[in-house]
């Protein structure tokens, strides 16, 4: 009697225990960057959506910033604190990697790229050692704005190679503007900038096949050359700039071009004319057949360990991927985050917003220009491990700053970067 | 003898309490400065890079590489320069600010208020505000610097590298000065009233009373400013990484900007905790210094 009392006993338990694991959620921990208020409740919004169809999961979030999730991710790893979904850019992903706290998500991008099919910039930078290290969530692409009427009323048209830049950028400068508001900062911003101009003349690998730095060469040479030749039509304090300031040369109309991801949330609360807001391509050297830029595919990271958590996350993200959420998860800032699937690209939850109505035009155009977008370090399927420390180190934008602030010639200074690399790189 | 063994008790049980008082913050200071300080050491005796991750004994590896680095000199040379020159425009301003801030007029207990505003307004505030201020694209300095004649076109004042310290070492003096002047001002009003006015019967000049009275007798004070406000000056980072981030070209790069950027950005932790070690190693010897040297002595007063 005993012992069977103790069997029925048991056997309660065990479906007790089993019925409250069964109640428990599945907790999911996401970190992002996109710390700005609008963004953090826009990322809220759909949160609430997600867990109240999901009751098994439950997702929060802690926005981050860029700024100290270098350090701040490395050491919640370390600590046993990691959280379960973080969001990344390429070299970020190379430095979570080495520290051995991915796993590889190839066969569930796979699926996802089945469903929504991704725009290949934007897995480019994540499929390196034989896997997928993060999955592609938004694009961001830097391209040339300009007013028309500025350009009208100078007699210009709007630039597609190197040379004819340089000659809109000095006639805008003798009607008194900056005619390129182009930074020389030692900071990511010029990175970019600097970078928009490499690709745009052959310049765009950093490594060859074998790992070793290619950075020092001719066409790399001529690129910055070319820069430091626009950069004196640009700002005096340009060397202090980040995107910030740019935009705000550009929108107080002293900036006759600038290069920007975007400028449309600015310009328009400054109440600018849609229809006056040009964008066009990074303009190309005149041998060059065509433009390119440099664009920052944003992805997920997945570092969640136990299986559960893991297909948790992997639902979260795919909800996030579906066109009927995923336009208004890209318009968390409108006209800033591009699409990184095909059929996000043509979802109306990111057309209808009431900005990308507005400038609808401006907007296809930078999706155009992101589709040729490249990121230094990520561009030929093999990734080093040493991008992670050159691109934290900005050794790009200091190359530019022996130039510009230094009086370096290119080709000393260029050299000097590669040297830095390499230091950088040990 | 009872007398003698209860005074000794007494004084011990008084002795006891006082560190049992004094122990909490011994403590806390030990937790925040001491573990940080021992971690610091351990690490810049191994390899690690990233944060977080394991790295390998390497011996006096680290503290050979810093030493023999340009990077790391050039850095404390702009250290040196940062603290200098902090030095001498703050206290001059703080000087000429209390001078004043001493006086008797209608609306004095205002100033005196309003004059500390700038220290208490977050970092975060000033740098924003400044970089507004400078900027070519809707800041005011460079249209009323071009009204007043100074300059004939905008310039940028953090594009070359001496503007750029220039600049800096202004606009961290504005925002440190008032702290300076409630100190001064606190030493001013401590010297008695009379001995001005015996030295003015002695028909002393104004200068003269400036030069024999106050100066001397703010000299403790102003030994104290001077060894904590170099001790605080040389570990300024925010306003220095907000403003310029280091540049333009690294001349901006004081020695807390290296070790910034040499742990987090190069991601070589431990070559950053080695250089910690050093810093903190010469600031320990510039304070002892500055105290045997500087002190004032008791026969001076």
């Amino acid at each position: 009697m005993r012992g069977r009392n103790f069997v029925f006993a048991s056997l309660v338990a065990m479906l007790a225990a089993s019925a409250a694991a069964q109640a428990d959620p599945v907790q999911i921990r996401l970190w992002h960057m996109e710390q700005p208020p609008q963004r953090v409740a826009r990322v809220q919004q759909l949160i609430d959506e997600f867990n109240k169809a999901n009751p098994d999961i439950v997702v929060k979030q802690e926005p981050q910033n860029w700024g100290e999730v270098y350090a701040k991710a490395p050491a919640a790893i370390a600590a046993g604190n990691a959280p379960d979904i973080l969001f990344a850019i390429p070299d970020f992903t190379t430095v979570i990697k080495g520290l051995g706290a991915l796993t590889s998500v190839k066969d569930f991008v796979a699926k996802l790229n089945e469903q929504h099919h991704f725009i290949p910039a934007t897995l480019r930078p994540y499929e390196y050692d034989g896997g997928v290290w993060a999955v592609p969530l938004y694009n961001m692409a830097i391209s040339l704005w300009y007013r028309h009427s500025v350009f009208d009323k100078a007699g210009l048209k709007p630039p597609q190679t190197w040379s004819e830049w340089r000659k809109d950028a000095e006639a805008l400068s003798k009607a008194g503007l900056y005619g390129a508001g182009l930074p020389a900062n030692k900071q990511l911003y010029t990175d970019q900038t600097v970078y928009a101009t490499m690709v745009n003349n052959g310049a765009a690998q950093l490594f060859g096949d074998d790992g070793a730095l290619r950075f020092d060469n001719p066409k790399t040479v001529e690129a910055y050359a070319f820069y430091k030749d626009m950069f004196k039509y640009s700002a005096p304090d340009a060397t202090n700039w980040t995107w910030g300031e740019a935009e705000a040369c550009f929108d107080a109309a002293k900036c006759g071009t600038v290069l920007q991801f975007t400028v449309i949330s600015t310009y328009n609360a400054q109440g600018g004319d849609p229809a006056d807001l040009g964008v066009a391509a990074v303009p190309h050297n005149d041998g060059e057949t065509a433009s390119n830029t440099i664009a920052y595919s944003n992805a997920a990271m997945i570092l969640a360990k136990d299986p559960a958590k893991r297909k948790a996350a992997e639902a979260f993200i795919s909800f996030l991927l579906e066109p009927a959420n995923y336009g208004r998860f890209l318009n968390m800032e409108p006209g800033l985050f591009l699409p990184a699937t095909e059929d996000g690209a043509k979802a109306p939850s990111f057309w209808n917003d009431p900005l990308a109505v507005k400038y609808k035009s401006q907007i296809e155009t930078m999706i155009a220009n992101s589709q040729n977008g490249m990121l230094f370090g990520f561009t030929s399927g093999k990734v080093f491990p040493a991008i992670g420390a050159i691109s934290a180190q900005n050794i790009l934008a200091g190359t530019l700053q022996r130039i510009v602030v230094g009086g370096d010639a290119p080709a000393a200074a260029v050299a000097a970067g590669q040297k830095e690399m390499q230091e950088a790189a040990k | 003898m009872p007398i003698r063994r209860s005074q000794r008790l007494a004084a011990r049980r008084e002795a006891a309490f006082a560190a049992l008082l004094v122990a909490p913050v011994l403590a806390w200071l030990g937790a925040t400065l001491l573990y940080p300080l021992a971690v610091s050491l351990a690490l810049s005796v191994e390899n690690v890079r990233v944060i977080g991750s394991v790295g390998r004994f390497v011996g006096l590896d680290n503290y050979l590489s810093v030493l023999g680095s340009a990077a790391f000199w050039l850095a404390l040379g702009r250290s040196v320069v940062w603290v200098v020159g902090n030095a001498v425009v703050q206290t001059a301003l703080a000087m000429a600010a209390a001078l004043v801030l001493e006086q008797s007029f209608p609306g004095v207990r205002i100033a005196r208020t309003w004059i500390v505003l700038t220290w208490i307004v977050p970092t975060i505030v000033i740098v924003i505000v400044w970089r507004w201020l400078l900027s070519t694209s809707g800041g005011m300095i460079n249209p009323l610097l071009i009204a007043l004649g100074v300059i004939r076109e905008p310039v940028g004042f953090f594009s070359t590298p001496a503007s750029a310290m220039a600049t800096l070492i202004l606009i961290n003096s504005w925002r440190w000065f008032p702290f300076i002047a409630v100190m001064l001002l606190a030493g001013l009003q401590r010297i008695p009233g009379e001995l001005y006015e015996a030295a003015a019967l002695d028909g002393a000049s104004r200068f003269a009373r400036f030069r024999r009275i106050t100066l001397p007798l703010l000299q403790p004070t102003l030994f104290v400013l001077t060894v904590i406000g170099t001790l605080l000056s040389f570990n300024v980072f925010d306003i220095v990484w907000l403003l310029t981030g280091g540049g333009p070209a690294n001349a901006t790069t004081t020695l807390p900007i290296l070790i910034y950027r040499t742990a987090f950005k190069g991601y070589r932790l431990s070559e950053a905790a080695a250089m910690s070690v050093v810093a903190t190693v010469l600031l320990m010897g510039l304070a002892l210094i500055a105290v045997r040297t500087l002190a004032p002595r008791e026969e001076a007063r």
